[in-house]
């Protein structure tokens, strides 16, 4: 493009912006807003009460385990489901009979609509009549299986699993892609030069997936943390809040009990923690663009 | 890469028994969604019902279900068309402008995938309210472009990164304007991307459940997440019909996603970094 | 002279008729009935009234139970509300104390409707304050005891003894074995949970909330219903804290549960079973009748209705004792309506009328909601083990927090 139709790089972006701005950001800042004022349903003279609901909000005993809650869950999910997709992208480019098959059937997790993936692993856990537990004794482990989401030690752990499942198949269709990218002659050297499997996995083909490991990373941890269905279709936040996370805060706090102006707190909060994360997303990418920009 | 054949029956097993994993719960699904009413959930369960019977599909099939799938239809597509156009320009401008400036504003506009739903939609609502567009499908249309669009927008961006400079100048070196450069060339260029991207954009708003649910009022304006709740009551839930419907609400995505699948993968594979 | 009368008077009358002639459309929203069959009973109410009063329309709006919170909480806010709708009997003070709802002292006076043609928790629930908020549509009770009657014989246990505190113990401790499981207590994040504690409650005689409004949960009949439920919770199946009364449903329904706690809604569903069932009045210490819990739904008119006189000839035309029982599947609020309802389609009737009579409402306070929420963990924590006196004390603390 040359310079003198720059301009025009601001036209096309002027819908998306105009577009996010309206519907995102200014609702975003009435939010703000309304949690600096004592905002609640049966209250319709709000008050401005600076930051007091902040206050309170800090000082009741469930914010912390939100952020523990938000903190295991995000770490946990993001984790398993990089560290599967990517193991399992690493299965899936070997050339065997059945890979072709397995690549087309790879993403169905991910496709099926997040309330149905939710409501189908809650009755696959229902301790009498679920899937897993009728496995368990059929396998002869136990004779009455374990109570996977009513257990304030399980039912975390749970929810994990089920959101690895839904969501791993992303993770792994990035990495088969990035896999296949990564450039053979480096390759060819390193095996040139006796470097077995392990050393060309760790020394050749992770440095060259860098980046691609790194935005995976991020933009997972920004859909994990919102991630609002798993957990409220499973557990709604129980037992005695050991899998409420900031989504499923805010959506009780709001809906279920009409206190707006604490769910408004909440959701300021939920953008801080993310906000860090997104920081840290685009320095990497800033700096790997400056990268490409400057190898032309 | 030379592999024993050892290997290559136990890396075979592998991908087998992941098949499984994956399909599993699937099959559970379809499992309960063949089982009549009349007969209950036994302990432990059962892989496949007594009695399986189609019962639930014609329940799950009703007229309602036609409006449903309609207004599912018509709002994903309209979101896609829309979202696509309006995020590979976006991503366009930025490739090929790198202001600080616009930088800034890119961020701005992809950081907003970052705010809670549940926060900002009564906020929203309102919005439409003063607009008049609830209940249509404007509404819908209008809140899911500008959530997927910031994903789309960083998607594209990586793709559209990939094409080199020199065709943008080519291009003006035969004379041909920016937007005609955009149009014969970039776009057919990146159509790997744009597959991906409408495919992605295509299996989000298909399932959206918060904004359809507060938008919607009447009927005859649900769409399908939404409707699978007319199986739901104040006191317990009709699974069999429940999964029926999930299967039918699941089709159209998985069907869309095999028979453009080669293009998925491959707009993903062009799109990756290099090395 | 008379000629002249006669044709202003003829056109007054054909200019009044084409003025009432002008369309009003009157949106009703409701809970979606789980019924099948009653959406058509509806609509067919819906085409009589409009049949008696000709310039309304009503658009039937009928909202799935899982989203009616939040699509009813959504609509008000946003200023889109209907113009009348059902609402929960917990929900009406703070839509009352939100502004959203109008008063209806009046339109009832004139239309003579009074207190003794509802059952008096629903009437009660309709009221805060000092004024009459909404006319009870419908109502059932929490919980009655339905029982498997081949579980119960085959354990040698006797259907009545299902009726006091001790017997229920008893009996629950003879019929959980050999993988079957007595008692279905549940204790998810859900009303259900909060109504079958608070008959627990209320039948050894305590308070969830005192007259005062102070909290009730630490007198000694309080403490002494939790901590009977900590006694009975090992007859009840694994995994209490996230059940619900559906996961119970389809345990008994599969014949691995004898005792499901239910209103009398369950039922339809247990007739359409191949189950022989029957029902006790609810569970109370010897010789103390039982209390059940009341649930139910309210006809409300909204401040920002248009058309405020046309909801309330439509909340009258249904509650009207013929019309009441038909367009509902809980039990009309209208006693006379409710008599006939259950004798139609009821098994025990008279049995049902006792419990709805002595039933007591839930606390009828604002932030209802967050009562509720606190008695959650109030049951997890006692089912979980949690000392009753602290668990209670725990809960107190809590609701006396809510200022």
């Amino acid at each position: 493009m040359l310079k003198r139709d720059r301009w025009l790089s601001w036209v096309f972006l002027a819908p998306a912006m105009i577009l996010v701005g309206v519907l995102m950001y200014y609702p975003m800042i009435g939010t703000v807003i309304e949690s600096l004022h004592s905002t609640s349903f049966i209250n319709p003279k709000p008050q401005f009460v600076g930051l007091d609901l902040y206050r309170r909000v800090f000082a009741s005993s469930e914010f912390s385990a939100i952020v523990w809650n938000s903190c295991v869950w995000t770490i946990g999910v993001v984790l398993l489901q990089n560290t599967l997709g990517f193991l399992t992208a690493l299965l899936l480019n070997q050339r065997l009979p059945t890979t072709g098959l397995m690549r087309s059937l790879i993403l169905l997790p991910w496709v099926l609509p997040g309330v149905v993936g939710a409501i189908l692993w809650r009755f696959m856990y229902d301790p009498q009549l679920g899937l897993i537990n009728s496995f368990l004794i059929r396998l002869g482990l136990t004779d009455q299986g374990p109570a996977w989401l009513a257990g304030a030690s399980t039912a975390m752990a749970a929810s994990i699993i089920a959101a690895v499942w839904k969501g791993f198949p992303f993770s792994t269709v990035v990495y088969l892609a990035a896999l296949q990218n990564v450039d053979q002659e480096q390759i060819e050297a390193a095996i040139m030069d006796g470097a077995g499997r392990l050393r060309r996995l760790l020394y050749v083909v992770l440095p060259a997936m860098r980046e691609v490991i790194v935005t995976n990373l991020l933009l997972t941890t920004i859909l994990t943390f919102n991630y609002f269905d798993m957990i409220w279709v499973l557990t709604r936040g129980g037992p005695q809040n050991a899998t409420h996370i900031f989504p499923t805060k805010i959506y009780e706090l709001g809906f279920g009990q009409f206190r707006f102006g604490e769910a408004a707190t909440y959701g300021v909060f939920s953008i801080v923690v993310l906000a860090l994360l997104l920081a840290l997303y685009f320095l990497v990418q800033h700096s790997a663009v400056r990268r490409l920009v400057s190898a032309r | 890469m030379r592999v024993s054949l050892r290997s290559r029956v136990l890396l075979t097993l592998l991908q087998i028994v992941l098949a499984g994993i994956i399909l599993l719960p699937f099959f559970w699904m379809v499992s309960v969604s063949l089982k009549p009413a009349t007969e209950p959930f036994s302990i432990p369960a059962r892989l496949w019902p007594q009695h399986p019977t189609l019962d639930n599909y014609f329940t799950a099939f009703r007229p309602e279900f036609r409006t449903y799938f309609l207004n599912s239809l018509v709002v994903s597509l309209s979101t896609v068309a829309i979202t696509v156009t309006l995020g590979l320009l976006a991503a366009y401008s930025f490739t090929r402008n790198q202001s600080k400036a616009l930088l800034a504003l890119m961020t701005l506009v992809i950081g907003a995938q970052m705010f809670p739903s549940s926060a900002i939609i009564i906020p929203i609502y309102r919005l439409m309210k003063g607009a008049d567009l609830l209940n249509t499908y404007a509404s819908l249309i209008i809140a899911y472009v500008t959530i997927t669009l910031p994903v789309a927008i960083w998607m594209l961006r990586g793709f559209l990164a990939r094409l080199p400079i020199e065709l943008d100048e080519a291009a003006a070196l035969d004379g041909a304007g920016p937007l005609r450069a955009f149009f014969l060339i970039i776009v057919p260029l990146s159509s790997p991307g744009l597959v991906a991207t409408a495919v992605f954009v295509l299996i989000i708003t298909w399932q959206e459940f918060l904004f359809a649910l507060s938008f919607t009022s009447t009927k005859d304006m649900r769409t399908l997440p939404v409707g699978m709740n007319d199986f739901i009551g104040q006191y317990g839930i009709r699974y069999g019909e429940l999964m029926a419907s999930s299967v039918l609400v699941s089709l159209p995505v998985v069907a869309v996603f095999f028979l453009l699948q080669r293009q998925f993968v491959a707009g993903l594979t062009a799109g990756a970094v290099k090395g | 002279m008379r000629e002249k009368i006669l044709l202003v008077a003829t056109l007054a009358l054909i200019t009044s008729a084409s003025a009432s002639a002008a369309d009003l459309t009157l949106k009703f929203w409701d809970n979606q009935q789980t019924e099948s069959g009653l959406s058509q009973y509806q609509q067919e109410a819906v085409k009589s009234f409009e049949a008696a009063n000709p310039g309304i329309h009503v658009e039937v709006t009928t909202v799935p139970y899982p989203e009616y919170q939040q699509r009813l909480l959504t609509a008000v806010q946003g200023g889109n509300a209907p113009d009348v709708s059902t609402i929960d009997q917990i929900w009406v003070a703070a839509f009352a104390q939100a502004g959203a709802i109008e008063p209806l002292d009046d339109q009832a006076k004139t239309a003579g409707i009074t207190s003794d043609a509802f059952f008096p928790g629903a009437w009660a629930s309709a009221n805060y304050g000092s004024h009459l908020w909404g006319v009870p549509f419908n109502v059932d009770v929490w919980s009655f005891s339905f029982y498997n009657a081949d579980l119960l014989k085959a354990a040698n246990v006797d259907p009545e003894s299902l009726a006091t505190f001790e017997g229920l113990k008893a009996a629950g401790a003879k019929l959980t074995t050999n993988g079957k499981f007595g008692l279905g207590l549940f204790a998810h994040k859900g009303e259900d949970t909060v109504v079958v504690l608070d008959s627990f409650i209320f039948s050894n005689g305590g308070k969830v909330l005192n007259d005062d409004g102070s909290c009730g949960l630490t007198s000694a009949p309080s403490i002494g219903a939790l901590k009977y439920l900590q006694s009975i919770a090992p007859y009840a199946p694994k995994g209490v804290a996230n059940a619900d009364s559906g996961s119970m449903r389809e345990l008994f329904l599969n014949g691995s549960l004898a005792v499901e706690f239910w209103p009398a809604l369950e039922q339809p569903t247990l007739q359409k079973s191949k189950l022989n069932w029957d029902f006790v009045d609810g569970t109370a210490p010897e010789g103390k009748k039982p209390v059940g819990t009341y649930g139910g739904w309210n006809l409300v008119v909204y401040k920002s209705s248009p058309n405020k006189e046309a909801a309330w000839k439509f909340i009258q035309f249904l509650t009207r004792p013929d019309v009441n029982g038909k367009v509902v599947d809980l039990i009309p609020a209208n006693v006379k309506a409710a008599d006939a309802f259950l004798r139609a389609n009821r098994k025990g009737p008279d049995r049902i009328l006792a419990q709805l009579n002595n039933a007591a409402p839930r606390p009828l306070s604002p932030r209802y909601l967050e009562v509720s929420d606190i008695e959650v963990t109030l049951a997890q924590d006692v089912y979980g083990g949690m000392d009753a006196s602290e668990a209670a004390a725990k809960a107190c603390k809590a609701i006396d927090a809510l200022k």
